[in-house]
Formats: C-alpha cells, structure tokens, sequence
C-alpha cells in the first residue's frame, strides 16, 4: 500500500504547501524551484529557503529555460550540501540528474527529489512572443492535461509522471492532489511531516490512456522523422540552418566536460589542412565540421539522453536537433536495452563490459573470412 | 580505366596489431598498400570521433584492430573499444552512412598472416562498396 497524502488543492500549491513543511520542520535546508522572473518575461531556478519567494513560485512552469539537473549538479559536483535540498523537478530532469549522478556530478543524496504529472512545456520562443498568453492559455490547459502547442518532444513524451523521484506528486485524473512516497527517502521525510498516511492504490486510468496516446504519437515521429535523416543528404538538409554556435550543447544536462573535445586541441584544424580538404573536395563550407560535431555528440551522449528537448528549445535557428538526437538515442540505447535515469545502480554501458557480447560487430580472428 | 584505389585508415594498437603489422613487414608477408596506419597505445584511446572524422574527410574505410578479448595488455581496454565500436556502427546506421566501412577486428601479435589476411579482406570489401559517397561532398 502506498503511502502519502491527499490534498483539497491544486497540484502548484500542494508542492508550496509540501516544500514549506519540510523547511518549516527544519527536514531541509532550503528548497530549488522554478520561479517567474519579476520582468514577467521568463522563468529561472532559485535555491532558496525564503517563505515569500516559495509562496510566489511556479512549480509546474510553462517553459523551461534550464535543465534542472544542470543547477544540481552546480550545486553538489564537488561535495555533497551540507543540509539535504527539496528539488521540485519535472520527469525528464529528474532522470538527467540521475544520470549526472551516476558519473560522479552530482550527489544523489544532498536533495530529495519532488517531481509531478507534467503536461510538457511551451517553446521559449513561443512564451516570448506571448508571455501573457502562454500564462493563460498554460493554467487552463495544465488542469485539462492537454497543450495546444507544446514542443515538439514533449508531444511524444511518454514518461511524463514523476515515478522516479522520491516524492511523486499526482493530479490528473483525481480531485485535489496525491503526494505520494515513491522511495525509502521520500517515505522518511513524508513521515516526519505527518504525510505518510495509507492511500489509495488506484490504478491511474487517465494517465494510461495518455501513454498509449503519446506513444503511438512517438511511433509515428519515429516514422516521420525517421524518414527525413535516413541518408547523408538528407540529414545534411535537415542540419541545414546550423551555425555551429554549440548553444545545444552548453544547455545538455549531459554534456559536462569542461573542455569539450570539440573545442579542444585534438580537433583544432591548422589552416593547411583546409586547404587540402578543399582542393581534394574541389570545396569546401565554412564552418565546416557541422556534420562531425553533430554526429560525434551523438556517439558521445546518446546513451544518458532523456529527450528533455532543451537543445532544440535554445537553438537560434530552429534545427530540430532535440528530435533527432531522441530518435537516435533510441536506437543506439538498444543495442543495449539501456534506459537513461531509471536506476541509480545501473551503469551507463560505455561504463561496463561484458566478456563475451556484441559478436555481430567485431570481426573475431580466427574468422577474417566471411 | 584505372581501379578505385581506396584509402583506409587503420588504428591499431602498440601491442598486439601493430606488432603483428611489424611482424608482418620483416617476415616480407604482401598486403595491399591502401592501408594508412595509426599506432595507439590501446584500442579503447580510439575515440568514435576519430572514426567519425576519417569517414567525413573522405577515408573510404576504417580499421580498429587490438588485443584479442581477455589478452588486453591494459586488462579491459579491447571491451570497452567493442562498445564503442558498435555503437558508432549502429549510429552510421541511423543516419544511412555506410557502417560496412568500419571494421574491429582482434589480431594477436604473433599471427602476422592474420593481419595480412585481415587487410586483403578489408580492402576488397571496400573496393566492392566503392568510394565513400561523403568524399566529393563541399557541404558536409
């Protein structure tokens, strides 16, 4: 039976009402949470423990302009905080920080992790167009569960609950909202606020039709886009509008290093070497290396990536690169049925081997013949 | 007409296929000349960024050749190189590039016929899949 609490209120001011607890007992030393910027043209994350600030957040935000995960890892890369930390989370940053913490960047256990029923986000584009009307049209559709233009990866989103982080907190399809412990952590600290009661087990009808929706939504993507980057031409095409700004990779919660390898002296390019690659091409663009950057970030993070759509949010020029990476993330992931931030204790396959595995990719040496 | 002479860029390792490459050269044992190699100390130093950026700059085959599993001089370098092997295959898959182009092979340091054997096959395989499309492209 789990164990939680129900709530008369509104998923937003159950989150207030749960993060104010914890702090009030003392349970943590301060909570991180998305809140609007006073401009009214933009959302950022506060860690903080002030009572007024956490009344006037937005835990369920319309936009995301940071990676959750990302401020984590800021705040514990190096040690863990001296006081545990109430992280309000959507799903896709929770799964990030767990595999930021799986590679030593972040401290799992500094924060207690709060995550919820999340509807998807509007594009920053689209909310800087309009914040009044993004505002709006956000705090209807939230309730009813349904955005009318959401981006594009939150569209075919299929883990939208808040199953992998410690408190999850549950709206749609029930009146008011459930807070409910979804790990020993979650439990010990909802027990010392007096939310551990036993609730109901329902079977969350609502929120599996939404799941068949979504996934024959991503299956037809999978098509669709699938269809647009089969062959080096057409994903030329695709990348098109790329001007190697890197702006996808400053905002992946996955991509920490500090010195890329792509702005490191391993591939720095001597202008001779240009010269050559043009006259062997009869040509050759500027910049150039678009297409191996992409691909190499590609090899490098597509195991960790959780589809959380932030690189194609801050691209300048629209190229759809959240979704290519999403689709192939999931393919590469297969060869190794691998979920990013699923399990703490499940290594990142680049981390682990196993002695005999993979033989259809390796020549073996008594067999160079085919 | 004269034949498509592909290049091939072979990364092997210090101490198992290089060694049987040298082997191979004092030994006088003929293998197509089309190979450029690269000595790494291990396999697993091969980034798939290396492989990546021989495909794009217009090498029409890569080799990745180390230690048999379990004989890695580091202990477990060659597993780690598998998994990243294939998954750039599987990557050069996804995007329609030819992952036919990338071989990992294991050749011990004694078996010099077997590196030789191992050339002559790559090569022909690449002959038979022709020049690397990415090779003639000015926007890539």
């Amino acid at each position: 039976m789990p164990k939680g609490f129900l709530l008369e209120r509104n998923a937003s001011d159950a989150i207030k009402e749960l993060v104010r607890a914890l702090i009030e007992k003392g349970l943590v030393g301060g909570a991180v949470l998305p809140v609007r910027l006073p401009t009214g043209d933009n959302y950022a994350f506060v860690f903080t423990r002030d009572e007024e600030t956490i009344s006037s957040s937005a835990p369920i935000s319309p936009v995301m302009p940071v990676q959750g995960a990302r401020v984590l890892s800021k705040l514990t890369k190096k040690q863990p905080l001296s006081k545990a930390a109430v992280a309000v989370l959507k799903p896709c940053e929770v799964r990030a920080s767990i595999e930021l913490a799986k590679i030593n960047q972040l401290d799992r256990n500094s924060f207690v992790f709060v995550s919820f029923d999340c509807p998807g986000v509007y594009s920053l584009k689209s909310y800087r167009e309009n914040p009044d009307g993004v505002e709006a049209a956000f705090s209807e559709e939230c309730s009813s569960f349904s955005l009318s233009n959401p981006r594009p990866l939150c569209a075919v989103c299929e883990d939208f609950t808040g199953e992998f982080a410690d408190i999850e907190v549950q709206f749609v399809g029930i009146k008011g909202t459930k807070v409910v412990a979804k790990t020993e952590k979650g439990l010990s600290f909802l027990k010392e606020i007096g939310w551990d009661q036993q609730i109901d087990d329902e079977d969350r009808e609502e929120i599996k039709k939404i799941k068949e929706e979504r996934l024959k939504a991503r299956q037809a993507f999978k098509e669709e886009f699938g269809s647009m980057v089969d062959s080096p031409e057409k994903l030329l095409d695709v990348l098109s509008s790329c001007i190697n700004c890197h702006n996808c990779r400053s905002v992946c919660p996955i991509c920490f290093c500090r010195e890329c390898f792509f702005d490191s002296t391993a591939l720095r390019v001597p202008p001779h070497l240009y010269l050559e690659r043009a006259r062997r091409k009869g040509g050759l663009r500027f910049m150039p290396d678009t297409l191996l950057f992409h691909l190499g970030r590609m090899n490098h993070m597509s195991l960790s990536c959780v589809s959380c759509g932030m690189c194609e949010d801050a691209c300048p020029n629209m190229v759809p690169v959240g979704r290519l990476f999403s689709l192939v993330s999931e393919r590469t992931r297969a060869i190794f049925g691998y979920k990013p931030g699923r399990d703490i204790n499940e290594p990142i396959p680049y981390l682990e081997f196993r002695e005999e595995e993979l033989e259809e990719y390796e020549v073996p040496y008594f067999e160079a013949r085919e | 007409m004269s034949e498509f002479e592909p290049k091939i860029v072979g990364f092997l390792c210090y101490w198992c296929s290089y060694t049987a490459a040298d082997l191979a050269g004092i030994s006088r044992l003929k293998y197509p000349p089309n190979i450029r190699i690269v000595r790494v100390m291990c396999s697993s130093r091969v980034d798939p960024v290396f492989i990546l950026k021989a495909l794009l700059d217009g090498a029409d085959g890569v080799l990745v050749a180390g230690c048999k599993p379990g004989d890695c001089h580091y202990q477990k370098g060659n597993y780690y190189a598998r998994r990243r092997v294939a998954l750039t295959k599987k990557l050069l898959e996804s995007v329609g590039l030819e992952p036919e182009r990338v071989m990992l092979s294991w050749i011990p340091a004694s078996e010099a016929p077997k590196f030789a054997e191992v050339v002559k096959e790559f090569t022909e395989r690449i002959k038979k899949l022709g020049p690397n499309p990415v090779k003639g492209e000015v926007f890539v």
